[in-house]
């Protein structure tokens, strides 16, 4: 998995792009990052992303019963969210291309 | 015993939340712990850390915000060539500096490399021995420690200080104690600055170096003795100097914090 100091820029970004599948809750989102390999992100690095993003406009919040428990609070998109998203997404590809790069040009280099 | 969410609440109002604000995180939180079906403490470690840890990053810029660059203001400071020597030693030379207002500088290096010395000669307290400093000529200067005298109180501070740069005394008063609140500081009225802890004497420092709205703000590490909580606040007061479009320049040896800085001047590594 993704080290640490790596996510922290791109959880943002990671959030933006699940809620943009669709609306969930933290700790779906949890499950959804691990499950795609990204991260196993500790609850007191998830919870205030998600509450920075409601700040800012990007995500908006609503309560829903769960089946089980107390009810949950789920996220979605805003139309601000999905700008951001769109820009962030492609500075996101020209990084990884950037760093895709030097790598493949490092490694024709050592062969 | 204290459960965990009072804990939480309790420690998120002594960090300046509002109360409102600070009874819906605390709830939001624990309902969060409930996603996982875990205690809190087991998700989000000591109340009194994450709740330190959340107001650090609610006021944070994420990712998703790159902070507003605003348009530079005015040169505030402009060092050109300043050196310094004492006798035979030099101790810097062709050290070159320009701070605008909207900006922050600050000034690293291990200590004995005269850090604080290009402070003074930025204040006008020191004289160069070659080179040329302008400043602007609202400056407010706060040393890494003294700057206080131990038998008056913070209202007579402010009064004092007040009065020398022409502030009525009950002007002087109110403006020092909210500006006080803004470091989660609340002095005490009976209190001499010689009964204050280290940390409260350097936020006493700290207000009044600002009492006088400086535009350029001269600042020598003066967080030492601040618990991380006050740490975090100061950082915070220092960018909203800046936005309010003051230059600032800080004296310090903590690396962790350049990245948000506009200028990092090495004395080091010179």
């Amino acid at each position: 998995m993704t080290p640490r100091p790596w996510l922290h820029g791109f959880l943002d970004l990671c959030l933006l792009a699940m809620l943009r599948e669709r609306a969930d809750y933290g700790y779906g989102l949890s499950q959804r990052l691990a499950a795609a390999g990204v991260a196993d992100v500790p609850g007191g690095t998830l919870y205030p992303a998600l509450l920075r993003l409601e700040e800012q406009g990007l995500a908006t919040p609503s309560w829903a019963p769960s089946e089980a428990g107390p009810r949950r609070k789920y996220y979605a998109i805003t139309g601000v969210g999905r700008d951001l998203l769109d820009g962030q997404a492609a500075d996101w590809r020209r990084f990884r291309d950037g760093v895709d790069a030097l790598l493949s040009a490092s490694e024709v280099r050592h062969d | 015993m204290t459960d965990w969410p009072s804990a939480f609440e309790a420690e998120l109002l002594r960090l300046g939340v509002q109360p409102a604000r600070a009874r819906r995180l605390a709830d939001e939180t624990s309902l969060q712990a409930a996603e996982t079906a875990d205690a809190p403490g087991e998700v989000f470690g000591p109340a009194h850390l994450y709740a330190r840890h959340l107001v650090a990053e609610l006021s944070a810029p994420g990712a998703a915000s790159p902070r507003t660059k605003f348009e530079p203001g005015p040169i505030l400071l402009s060092l050109t060539g300043v050196s310094k020597r004492y006798r035979r030693q030099t101790v810097f030379t062709g050290v070159d500096l320009t701070v605008r207002g909207g900006e922050v500088a600050a000034i690293v290096g291990a200590n004995g490399c005269g850090k604080s010395t290009l402070l003074r000669i930025c204040a006008g307290l020191t004289r160069p021995s070659g080179g040329t400093v302008k400043r602007t000529r609202r400056v407010g200067f706060v040393p890494q420690d003294g700057g206080t005298a131990g038998w008056l109180t913070a209202e007579e501070h402010f009064t004092l200080f007040g009065a020398a740069a022409g502030m009525v005394p009950g002007r002087a008063r109110s403006t020092g104690v909210h500006l006080a609140t803004r470091l989660a500081w609340r002095p005490g009225r009976q209190q001499r600055a010689q009964q204050m802890s280290g940390g409260t004497r350097q936020k006493l420092n700290l207000v009044l170096g600002e009492l006088h709205a400086p535009d350029l703000l001269l600042l020598d590490e003066p967080y030492q003795g601040f618990d991380q909580g006050t740490y975090v606040d100061f950082w915070q007061q220092v960018f909203a100097w800046r936005d309010a479009g003051r230059a600032i320049v800080v004296v310090t040896h903590l690396l962790h914090d350049l990245q948000n800085v506009d200028h990092v001047l090495d004395l080091g590594e010179r």
